[in-house]
């Protein structure tokens, strides 16, 4: 059995649907009206020990919820899950000891109180043995560079200084597989960039498995080797990152260097025009046509220089995010239906 | 001028629309409030009892009760819970610096929200309020007063509901000054619970006080949050004392919306000043 | 590992973390023990008044009611440092969405929920309620008391605080269903501003007698307070034997009943939200 196994997993949760308008407020008093969200609809996965995973997608496509059912905080309308043999919204005491879940946007610290303090909690809530404790508490502010840190109030310290902490106290217990959800968002680049490298360098050192949802591309190409991409709660993709672009990009990036200072007016019939300061061309170009578009350019003009690249990652991403709310939204008829029968 | 009043339409809209989303708390809070009255008939049949005689003070037990639900009319119009603190908390968040970006009035705002408040509260707990009065009804001995009172009564209630917001706006806005205001506020409500008399007719305690403390007594302005709209209603106060009563609630109300003004003028400047 | 010591320990924690975080904000510690005793004061003061207009209330003298309110006193300002922070975080933990991580933590999530915060500031009116209870015994007369009531009188406060608390928290439960619950606090003040009355006073007609049956067997709010009092205040009674007995089978069924609730509205929490 793989280390976490994802059969079938569902989640459904009603929200109540809020009406416009005063009248609407007032018999909203006497009967509601609500609408079932499927956030999850149907994952299956496997991870093995040791693996480093982004979830991808957009708000909303249930990554977050899948993490918190993982780590058992709610309860699936549907299928299973096991991690490391548990099943995670069992909570057994067992389960909870041997992981961690880390969210960007909310803390855990006590806000008016030093880290340490909070740490020190996590001992005992933990049950740590003092030596072990002190080692990998010495180990983990060593390092995230937090030494000088970790007596002074929570609510003083800057936001990477405070997801550093968030991170320490996570990772006290030595969790075997950690959940991390968003753990840049808000950062600056160079705090970004330090929690990516400790990130990388903690996983290869310890070999936990960890599960990652980011919206930062730059986290995802620095840190795993495998990248889920869910939308409206099914997974469209399972690969490595380097496969995205090959699956889900349909063109390519042409870029062309005229000879003199003329550009030929009658590009747009090859593709649509990116970019265009004489004497450099760049012609975004759908890939089957590429052969055919490069014959016939070299065959009418005078070029220079020729390259074809893929697009950028994050375009290619972001017009995934795209089609896919853009399929949310014509789907979120049915789902409202479908919600209706089901109850 | 027609904008402005759409303006502000649509603000009351918005927050009484926001009050009838939480459903939950509305039903059990508008059910819970008549509790304390219970209670209150029970001690008081207890005392008077027990004291052996028909009258203190001029209250007689079925006044006292009469008072006590007169007060419960008071203060429904003059509480304001959460008031003050939220103010403080938008301070403290820098969350006011919508009403110095966008072109609403604080205060205006905070008086709408206020009715919008009162009248989605009321609207549900006049039912409630009816049926409770109907049931007391025998503890009114006297009835009810004539039409000038009653005016009077009216008066006192609305002048009790704005004395009430600008108090406790105004305690809110020493957020700009002191990050910790409910500590203040605390305070504010210990003295609220004696000298606003709604936990007994005031004149039970000012008959022990002595004479300058009862000059500061007649005019404080806590009395007329509660004990003042009752004792006018059942005739405890009348003739130029009533005309006086009604006098200086009306200078109390203008004392504290020009400090609310001033205190807002003020704190924003410290505000944007500081760069929030 | 020493299990056993596992939960004292972390109370201790808890404790200590409360107190560090009270004692940064010193002057807002110092003024909320004061205001805490003003309050108290105002309540007593306002006995004093009634007092001064009556010899006894149902049966209860001055100096036997001053017990009551120490009774009071003792067992609120327990609830309230012990338990009222946590639940009234408990609903903005719903809403933030901080209950997530208290369900993590590999430790009973409602004794994490129950105790995490303690306010100190509310125990100094423990020590005002000592002072109270001092004053009252030297003037009463404690002629055909039971030595065994000595020894009641703190355990039925212990049971006073289970009860209140057990209504606390299942109150503070329900914000988990309702996802916000403003009025919690009110809710909770209404509730037990009947317990906070001689049990007798609820006497004389149909609704009395409702009143008191209710909040002694179905929500036991009314035993909280009158039970241990009347254990300080007055000799014992075999009339009053049955009720004392009652608090004990009360307490241990408010605690199930809240664990009960607790559980039910964390199953709701975690198969209704996202």
């Amino acid at each position: 059995m793989a280390f976490i196994e994802i059969r079938g997993l569902q989640k459904s949760y009603r929200v109540y649907q809020k009406q416009e308008g005063l009248l609407a407020s007032l018999t909203g008093l006497f009967h509601r009206e609500y609408r079932n969200v499927h956030a999850v609809q149907g994952i299956d996965l496997e991870v093995e020990k040791g693996e480093f995973v982004a979830f991808l997608g957009p708000n909303g496509a249930g990554k977050t919820t899948t993490l918190k059912l993982l780590s058992g905080v709610i309860s699936p309308s549907a299928g299973e899950a096991r991690v490391m043999g548990f099943v995670p919204w069992e909570r057994t005491n067992e389960y909870r000891r041997r992981f961690a879940l880390v969210m960007g946007q909310k803390n855990q610290l006590w806000w008016d109180l030093p880290a340490a303090e909070s740490f020190r909690l996590h001992q005992q809530i933990y049950a740590i043995a003092p030596t072990d404790f002190d080692r990998t508490l010495g180990e983990l502010t060593d390092l995230l560079d937090v030494g000088k840190l970790l007596n002074q109030p929570v609510r003083e310290l800057s936001l990477g200084e405070r997801m550093k902490m968030e991170l320490i106290a996570a990772l006290l217990h030595s969790p075997e597989v950690l959940f991390l959800d968003e753990p840049t968002i808000g950062l600056d680049v160079i705090a970004q960039h330090n929690i990516q490298k400790f990130l990388k360098h903690y996983q290869e050192v310890r070999r936990v498995t960890i599960l990652l949802t980011s919206h930062y591309m730059k986290d995802v190409a620095a840190l795993c080797q495998r990248v889920v991409v869910i939308a409206e709660g099914q997974i469209m993709y399972d690969g490595s990152l380097a496969g995205v672009v090959d699956r889900f990009s349909t063109h390519k990036v042409l870029t062309l260097q005229f000879a003199g200072d003329q550009i030929p007016s009658d590009l747009d019939q090859y593709g649509e025009l990116i970019e265009a300061v004489a004497p450099k061309v760049k012609l975004r170009v759908d890939r089957t046509e590429i052969p055919k578009v490069l014959a016939a350019l070299l065959a009418g003009h005078t070029i220079e220089d020729v390259s074809v690249e893929d697009p950028p990652l994050e375009e290619v991403i972001a017009d995934l995010f795209v089609q896919s709310s853009e399929q949310a939204g014509k789907k979120s008829k049915e789902v409202l239906a479908v919600g209706h029968s089901g109850r | 001028m027609y904008a402005r009043a759409q303006t502000w339409w649509t603000i009351l809209r918005i927050c009484i629309e926001e009050r009838l989303v939480y459903r939950g708390d509305f039903a059990l809070g508008t059910l819970m409030r008549f509790l304390p009255i219970i209670t209150q008939i029970f001690l008081w049949t207890s005392v008077y009892a027990a004291a052996g005689q028909g009258d203190i003070r001029g209250y007689t037990r079925d006044d006292v009760i009469a008072y006590y639900l007169l007060t419960m009319v008071g203060r429904a119009f003059s509480s304001m819970p959460g008031l003050a603190s939220g103010i403080a908390r938008q301070i403290r968040d820098g969350e006011i610096k919508k009403f110095l970006i966008q072109p609403i009035d604080l205060l205006g705002f905070l008086l709408l929200a206020r009715i919008a408040h009162k009248l989605v509260y009321y609207g549900v707990a006049i039912g409630p309020f009816a049926l409770v009065f109907f049931l007391c009804g025998n503890y009114f001995t006297n009835g009810w007063p004539e039409a000038s009172v009653l005016a009077a009564f009216v008066a006192s209630l609305v002048m009790a509901f704005l004395l009430g917001l600008f108090l406790e706006a105004a305690i809110g806005m020493i957020g700009f000054w002191f990050l910790e205001v409910s500590s203040l506020l605390f305070v504010y409500m210990l003295f609220n619970f004696f000298f606003s008399g709604h936990m007994f007719p005031l004149e039970f305690l000012t008959g022990y006080l002595p004479d300058w403390l009862q000059t500061v007594a007649h005019y404080q302005p806590l009395q007329f949050l509660a004990y003042f709209p009752a004792a006018v209603f059942l005739g405890k106060i009348e003739g130029p004392e009533l005309v006086e009563g009604l006098c200086v609630q009306a200078a109390w109300v203008m004392v504290f919306f020009v400090v609310c003004r001033v205190a807002m003028r003020r704190g924003f400047q410290r505000y944007s000043g500081y760069g929030g | 590992m020493h299990n056993f010591l596992r939960y004292p320990r972390l109370f201790y924690t808890f404790a200590r973390n409360s107190l560090i975080r009270d004692m940064t904000f010193r002057a807002n510690f110092l003024i909320e023990i004061l205001s805490n005793i003003g309050w108290m004061a105002m309540n007593l003061g306002f006995y004093i008044l009634v007092f001064s207009y009556t010899k006894s209330i149902e049966g209860w003298d001055q100096y036997e009611f001053f017990v009551f309110i120490a009774t009071t006193m003792f067992i609120n300002s327990l609830v309230q440092g012990l338990f009222m922070p946590n639940a009234q975080e408990l609903s903005e933990l719903v809403r933030t969405g901080g209950l997530d991580y208290a369900l993590l933590k590999p430790i009973d999530t409602q004794f994490m929920l129950s105790l995490r915060r303690i306010n100190w500031s509310s125990l100094g009116n423990f020590f005002v309620a000592g002072i109270l209870l001092a004053y009252a015994l030297q003037h009463l007369d404690q002629t055909g008391f039971h030595p065994v009531q000595y020894f009641l009188y703190p355990f039925y406060i212990l049971c006073g605080v289970l009860i209140l608390y057990s209504v606390m928290f299942s109150l503070a439960a329900t914000s988990i269903w309702l996802g916000r619950n403003q009025s919690l606090y009110d809710f909770w003040f209404y509730i037990t501003n009947f317990s906070r009355y001689p049990m007798e006073i609820y006497g004389g007609n149909a609704l009395g007698s409702s009143l008191r049956t209710i909040f002694t067997f179905v929500i036991p709010v009314l035993i909280v307070i009158n039970v241990p009092a009347r254990m300080m205040a007055m000799p014992m009674k075999p009339e009053y034997n049955y009720l004392a007995t009652f608090a004990i089978v009360a307490t241990v069924v408010s605690l199930v009943a809240s664990r009960w609730i607790f559980k039910r509205a964390l199953e709701s929490y975690r198969s209704a939200s996202s």
